[in-house]
């Protein structure tokens, strides 16, 4: 049964609680247990403060996403914020721009099972992260 | 906060002249939309008559018209609106007209249903009901459009201003919520707790590590349990703020234990690859209570 992909803006931190309430009920939907629905909605709120954080405003897209003999969820976060300049150096733990643990994004490559990232200076960023059953 | 103002500026933000190209309202319409006005404005006061002849048999219409002062007052403005709208000179003062009358309705808890129900009915009078039939068939048609055009150009403004001013509502009173949230209570002699529900943000964390240390300075405590078991989640910015905040505590002389860490939340954090350094944390509040009970020295019998 393909739903319909749920679309969250994100402009204020009140909007990263509606993304993580979201997250953490459509992933026990799903099937998956409390712990996995933890770890995929933690990183959906590491997303969702990048795009307040870096690029004021965007969304969050989250999905069910199938593939033979499995399923799963698929979270896409998306802004056209300023892009990340330096994307290797983005992707390293304990390195942050903006006076933080520097562990978001790195952080939530370890959460989920898949971990896609494009960005463009100037143009904005998107994450597509995904878990399997 | 800087964020919320942007998303005004992106949904609300649009000057006149990217307005009418929105409503492909060109200078046509303006000049048709005057010309109709020599037509509906020497009635004008009769239409009037008639539209508040219709509001009072509207269900809203006592709630918001029990002062007959109010009514005389509404109406005033009515008329100096219409009288502007058949002006159709789209300018800046104009839109921060129509925005504010948007507001307005928010403020007084005027339903949208309401305001398109009215709109509606002044739509049908100005093209309908009062219109003279002095124009050709073609004439009148381009009219009513150019009309029509403008009006949904104007709801719209009174619309979007109306649901920014309702999600500002929204977020101060979620506010409200949650500043009446930080609760910091005295357990025992020298030790404090507070728990925390739901989501974090920096604000919030803000406001518990404000009450924690004013506590803290009032009554001397020297351990203070922090329970995050009802926390949605821990991502790096929440142990961030956690971690500054038993830095603050440990600074005015008082340790703070985290208490509920929660199984999810434990593999969580560890796979997000956060050092709590030497933060105290716990798996319950039972065993955080034990260890400041150690802590302060007291023994308690019959265990």
């Amino acid at each position: 049964m393909p739903d319909r992909p749920r679309h969250i803006p994100i402009g204020q931190e009140g909007d990263v609680a509606v993304a993580i309430m979201r997250a953490r009920q459509q992933s026990q939907e799903a099937g998956f247990d409390v712990s996995t629905s933890c770890r995929i909605a933690t990183a959906v709120s590491e997303l969702a403060r990048n795009i307040i954080k870096y690029a004021g405003q965007g969304e969050i897209i989250l999905r069910r996403v199938t593939a033979p003999g499995t399923s799963g969820i698929e979270i896409r976060a998306q802004d056209q914020g300023p892009g990340i300049s330096d994307l290797e150096r983005a992707m390293e733990d304990r390195y942050s721009t903006g006076r933080s643990l520097g562990l978001g994004l790195p952080g939530v490559r370890r959460l989920m099972d898949e971990f896609d990232i494009k960005t463009e200076a100037g143009a904005g960023t998107r994450v597509t992260i995904r878990k399997w059953l | 906060m800087e964020s919320a103002i942007d998303r005004t500026n992106m949904s609300s933000g649009l000057t006149a002249d990217e307005l009418m190209a929105l409503y492909r309202v060109d200078e046509d319409d303006l000049q048709r939309i005057r010309e109709h006005g020599r037509i509906i404005e020497p009635r004008l006061g009769e239409l009037i008559e008639e539209f508040y002849a219709w509001l009072r048999r509207q269900p809203e219409y006592t709630r918001f018209f029990s002062d007959p002062d109010k009514e005389a007052a509404v109406r005033k403005l009515q008329q100096d609106f219409w009288r502007l709208f058949f002006e159709a000179k789209v300018d800046d003062d104009y839109i921060r007209g129509r925005r504010s009358v948007g507001e307005a309705h928010a403020r007084i808890g005027l339903s949208l249903q309401s305001y398109f129900a009215a709109v509606n009915h002044f739509l049908m009078m100005i093209n309908d009901t009062y219109y003279d039939g002095s124009q050709s068939g073609d004439e009148h048609g381009a009219t009513v459009n150019s009309v029509t055009k403008m009006v949904h150009l104007d709801t719209s403004l009174a619309v979007e201003s109306f649901s920014v001013a309702m999600n500002r509502q929204l977020t101060e009173q979620s506010r409200a919520m949650m500043e009446m949230s930080t609760p910091v209570t005295a357990l025992w002699n020298e030790i404090l707790m507070l728990p925390v529900v739901g989501i974090i943000d920096s604000r919030r964390a803000q406001d518990v590590m404000t009450a924690m240390l004013s506590r803290i300075a009032e009554t001397r405590s020297t351990v203070i349990i922090l329970d995050i078991s009802g926390v949605a989640v821990v991502d790096t910015a929440v142990a961030n703020h956690l971690i500054k905040i038993t830095k603050a505590t440990s600074l005015m002389g008082c340790e703070c234990i985290i208490s509920g860490v929660s199984p999810a939340i434990a593999q969580t954090m560890v796979e997000l690859g956060i050092d709590v350094g030497n933060v105290k944390t716990t798996a319950t509040l039972q065993d955080a209570l034990t260890q400041a009970f150690r802590q302060t020295g007291i023994v308690l019998s019959g265990q």
